[in-house]
């Protein structure tokens, strides 16, 4: 290993660089080239205060110079060191942070993101669907057990301050008692329709869904670039349990999709918004602020 | 509190399931089981705490792999299984409506779930409005061994054209429509007993029981994917097989009046000893197919050896012996070194020739 290769500062104040280097240079050959012993003195050599240590004297010899250089009117050379202490400076910036994250999606938290997920949807949704949503289109960085705490948590914060989010993630409620929905999870600006969960929501609110993921990958073909192919096996995944929307186990297409589960929400649709009405026009005369957007439970009324 | 709960000491009962109840079925003459079982008393813990725990339950493997099958069949409102019911039973595309009674409006207490249970399957039945197609986690109740025990099934019930049927979901892989037959057997004799569970409900609402269909639909993986497919099975044997072992089983009262009032198996308050002397005094039926099947079946089968019991031997052994209890009186009465009362002198002389024979034999 060449020494002069070690380092990446400018070649300048080489004494105590070429010292330090010299000396572990000596006991990396006495030692033997173990592979932590390289590691050793990469880590050192790499340090990053033996590297600004020499960058700031670099920087100060620079300044140095260039007031010698404007002193004597040599203008050609003041340009020439002006660049090079900019450089310097640019590199210390650097060595300063030595590992700037690399370049990604604009990190949203775990709410924004599931939030996200069910505005594609526009149904009360199962976790599970949400992280396939998740990662069939946007970042896909939530997972399963990030969502467990969620309900439980904004609950928590409307309780203390309500209204005082733009939206809160929020339960589904059951239509019949009007108490949380195992699992779901809505979003509270949805009308309290569609929050309702009937006997024939599950299956419509599943055909919406398939319909809102076709719609999106139909936009993204318009918009030019192509869906991911988790988009397309999460799409294709749900066509195959609706009759006549795929063949077979070929790719479902977006276009005989939304045909096809147009046709069978056309079936469901009166009689479920027909129950899911009805439940909410209940809960809005039976429930308080709280309950409508969480759910009234049976347990208070338990005894032990 | 009454003599099940003294019994059972100050822990939660557990349920029965369909495991338990064909387990129970299988060897019907076992007060210890029954009693046990009627409890509702942790018998694995029982058995650990008296010096015999068994090397005995599910693989988590298998518990892990059979959820995630179940979840994946019933994810999005029952996506796969409305799929295969309109394949296989023909279910039109308007009957979808689900409804899950895992718990009652968060109370998740096995009476309001019964109750819920009841009430829904008594609306499908009457078919009237917002009656539901599937029935998720029902909650059923069965008297076994004169006692009422709950029935936590993993199943659903749904209704096609005013008949119901039970879903079973499995998770073995039906490769080239064969599966393996112990595992469909072991299913079937399951589904017989929800099948079984929910035709008493009927029963018990003046619904007729024959509305409960007798096939059941198995829902299993298909071949080597993880794409679920279904098949009717039909459950009419196991059905008979089962009604007939649970009339038979003997009544735990009859069991309770002969025990002493104070008579418990408490782990808390008891020594091992104690605990192992009160499951001793309960006479058992060990047979060598408990080994499978009972927690308890280790502890039996130390008896049984301390005993010298026939039991040991298999049931098709023991009863050709017809009524010795023990080997060492097998042997005896073989080599005519103990002498036969007036009942045994005809298994007596039969044991002479077996042993002559044997003896020419090795001769």
């Amino acid at each position: 290993m060449p020494i002069s290769k070690l380092g990446t500062s400018p070649p300048t104040d080489e004494r105590t660089r070429a010292l330090s280097i010299a000396s572990c240079h000596r006991y990396w050959k006495t030692a033997g080239a173990s592979g932590i012993d390289r590691l050793l003195l990469g880590l050192l050599i790499r340090s990053p205060t033996v590297e600004l240590d020499a960058l700031e004297r670099r920087i100060a010899e620079l300044r140095a110079q260039v007031r010698a250089a404007k002193a004597a009117a040599d203008h050609a050379t003041v340009r020439l060191l002006r660049a090079e202490l900019r450089k310097t400076e640019r590199a210390w910036d650097d060595a300063l942070d030595p590992e700037p994250e690399p370049a990604q999606a604009p990190s949203l938290s775990v709410r924004e993101q599931v939030h996200q997920a069910l505005t594609l949807l526009g149904v009360p949704t199962a976790g599970k669907m949400i992280v396939a949503v998740n990662e069939a289109f946007f970042a896909g960085r939530v997972t399963a057990g990030q969502l467990t705490s969620l309900r439980r948590d904004e609950e928590k914060s409307f309780r203390t301050s309500p209204y005082a989010r733009p939206y809160y993630l929020c339960a589904a409620l059951t239509s019949e008692l009007l108490s949380p929905a195992r699992g779901l999870l809505a979003v509270s600006t949805w009308p309290a329709q569609i929050r309702i969960i009937g006997p024939l929501s599950p299956r419509t609110d599943f055909l919406t869904s398939a319909i809102r993921i076709a719609e999106h990958i139909a936009r993204l073909i318009h918009a030019g670039e192509d869906a991911s192919l988790a988009a397309y096996r999460l799409l294709t995944g749900m066509a195959q349990n609706i009759p006549g929307a795929v063949d077979g186990f070929d790719r479902a297409e977006p276009a005989q999709v939304i045909a096809a589960a147009g046709a069978e929400l056309t079936i469901h649709r009166e009689s479920d918004m027909h129950e899911r009405g009805q439940a909410a026009k209940r809960a809005e005369k039976q429930l308080d602020q709280v309950t409508r957007l969480f759910g009234a439970g049976l347990k208070t009324a338990r005894t032990a | 509190m009454n003599r099940l709960d003294t019994l059972r000491g100050p822990v939660a009962p557990l349920d029965h399931n369909a495991r338990t109840i064909a387990a129970l079925a299988v060897n019907p003459g076992c007060d210890r089981r029954a009693l046990l079982d009627a409890a509702g008393v942790d018998k694995q813990k029982t058995a650990a705490y008296v010096g015999h725990p068994a090397p005995f339950g599910q693989s988590p493997f298998a518990i892990t792999r059979a959820a995630s099958f179940d979840a994946l069949v019933k994810a999005n409102g029952c996506a796969h299984l409305l799929r295969l019911l309109r394949e296989t039973l023909g279910l039109s595309i308007s009957e979808a409506a689900y409804a899950d009674i895992s718990d009652v409006g968060g109370n998740d207490s096995h009476q309001m779930r019964h109750t819920r249970t009841r009430a829904l399957l008594k609306r499908a039945a009457a078919g009237g409005d917002g009656s539901c197609t599937l029935f998720d986690h029902p909650l059923l109740k069965l008297t076994v061994a004169g006692h009422e025990v709950y029935l936590e099934p993993s199943i659903i019930a749904f209704q096609i054209e005013g008949r119901f049927h039970v879903v079973e979901i499995k998770s073995f892989a039906v490769v080239d429509d064969q599966a393996d037959a112990g595992q469909v057997a072991a299913a079937a004799r399951q589904s017989a007993v929800y099948v079984h569970a929910l035709r008493e409900l009927f029963a018990a609402e003046g619904l007729d029981p024959e509305r409960v269909s007798h096939d059941v639909v198995l829902v299993c993986p298909k071949d080597f994917a993880n794409h679920p497919t279904a098949t009717l099975l039909d459950v009419r044997q196991q059905l008979a097989a089962l009604r007939r072992q649970l009339s038979r089983l003997t009544r735990i009262d009859r069991i309770l009046e002969e025990l002493p009032a104070d008579f418990t198996f408490d782990l808390e308050t008891q020594s091992p000893d104690e605990v192992g002397k009160a499951v001793g005094s309960v006479g058992a039926r060990f047979a060598p197919e408990c080994l499978s099947s009972c927690e308890m079946a280790l502890f039996c089968r130390a008896e049984a050896r301390g005993d010298g019991s026939t039991d040991l031997l298999g049931r098709t052994a023991r009863d050709a012996l017809g009524g010795l209890e023990s080997i060492p009186a097998v042997l005896g009465l073989a080599d005519e070194s103990r002498p036969p009362s007036p009942e045994q002198l005809e298994i007596a002389e039969q044991l002479r020739y077996v042993r002559r024979l044997y003896t020419e034999a090795i001769a």
